[in-house]
């Protein structure tokens, strides 16, 4: 009787799916140690993302590696302005990542068309032609920022319930 | 040899042709007719005491608003500039006015140090046109292609005129004065059609409000 009770009590504290929670925080531990973005600088916001890259910042410290192809990506990074004649190309590029991908909007031209915004051939926003996970502001933003961006986007996988929900 | 001798020079070598030198303190700028223009060129890169054998720039400028008053910035600091905001229509009659377009070429002689511009008028205005010098000058390819695709003057002669910077299927030629700021067209994905598509142009216009404050007006 006792313990039953107590494998009760346990499931009351835990929850219905203790099993599948705890499937979703290893899913999730896996996703957010490896996130792979596609190497995607259309402007001056790229220096900055090489820079996040590179030795002094070295985002290989979260396991982001930077991959030449979509395919083999889970994250992308839009990091400059993103023209209207790109965006078909980038619109074919995200739609060549595989499930499950995410979107890092880098710098003010990629929020919103930022300094462009009134321009005749700049996309306001890259959001008008992908769905963006993450916004990091700046013109263009730092390496540190844009760390910052990628710590948030793993906060936000963590906080995922696939298997719970899926 | 200074400036007034290369003035001698470039005028003795030229004296069959109708050119002028304009005044300018700092370069010297030739306006050459349009008719004279190739065989000008031709001097101007093979004679040897001028030797002009580098083309640094091919350049356009739209004269339609120039001197217009919307560009005084006087009363800029309480109203805002109106440039580019309104949309510039060209009247009908002006249509036809040979003074619209300017091309501007710089040379570059590597032998004696000089450099040289170059002014030359279009011949009409719908479409503006001037003879091509990619054959005189190879460079002049790509820059006389980024001039007809932002300006719109066609190139006699150019072996591959087509657009280099704008958007396929672009239409319009947007460094012109009479073209809106913000374009015609803008694109966004489509979820149903399931591809980026094009639809007319969403935002509106708006004065901007110039940051620098002159002396003569300080805040009234």
């Amino acid at each position: 009787m006792g313990l039953t009770d107590k494998n009760n009590e346990i499931i009351d504290q835990q929850g219905p799916g203790f099993l599948t929670t705890s499937v979703d925080k290893l899913v999730n531990w896996a996703r957010t140690g490896s996130m792979w973005p596609v190497t995607l600088g259309l402007a001056c916001c790229g220096i900055e993302m090489m820079h996040s890259a590179a030795a002094r910042y070295d985002t290989d410290r979260f396991g982001v590696f930077y991959r030449p192809s979509p395919r083999q990506s889970d994250v992308m990074i839009v990091a400059g302005t993103l023209v209207n004649k790109m965006a078909p190309a980038l619109r074919r590029i995200y739609d060549q990542m595989a499930e499950p991908k995410w979107v890092i909007s880098m710098g003010s031209c990629a929020n919103g068309g930022g300094y462009y915004h009134h321009s005749y051939s700049v996309v306001r926003g890259c959001d008008q032609i992908i769905p963006v996970d993450i916004y990091v502001p700046g013109c263009p933003p730092t390496a540190e920022a844009l760390i910052n961006g990628i710590i948030e986007l793993q906060k936000k996988i963590k906080a995922e319930e696939s298997i719970t929900n899926g | 040899m200074d400036k007034n001798s290369n003035i001698d020079i470039i005028n003795n070598k030229l004296s069959d042709f109708n050119v002028a030198f304009l005044d300018n303190e700092h370069n010297l700028i030739l306006q050459i007719d349009q008719a004279d223009f190739i065989n000008v060129c031709k001097i101007l890169k093979t004679d040897s005491d001028l030797d002009y054998s580098m083309l640094i720039d091919v350049c356009a400028v739209d004269y339609l608003t120039y001197g217009e008053a919307d560009w005084t910035t006087n009363d800029a600091t309480n109203s805002g500039y109106s440039r580019a905001v309104k949309q510039t229509i060209i009247p009908e009659a002006d249509e036809t006015f040979t003074d619209r377009f300017v091309v501007f070429y710089q040379l570059l002689s590597i032998s004696y140090n000089k450099r040289l511009t170059l002014k030359v008028f279009t011949t009409e205005s719908n479409p503006p046109s001037v003879p091509s010098i990619n054959k005189i000058w190879n460079s002049a390819n790509w820059f006389e292609r980024e001039a007809f695709d932002l300006m719109g003057i066609h190139f006699k002669g150019h072996p591959d005129l087509r657009r280099i910077l704008t958007d396929y299927g672009f239409i319009g030629h947007p460094f012109r004065k009479d073209f809106p700021t913000n374009g015609n067209l803008e694109v966004v994905y489509d979820e149903e059609e399931e591809r980026v598509i094009y639809q007319p142009v969403s935002i509106s216009t708006r004065p901007s409000v110039p940051k620098v404050i002159r002396d003569k007006n300080d805040r009234k």
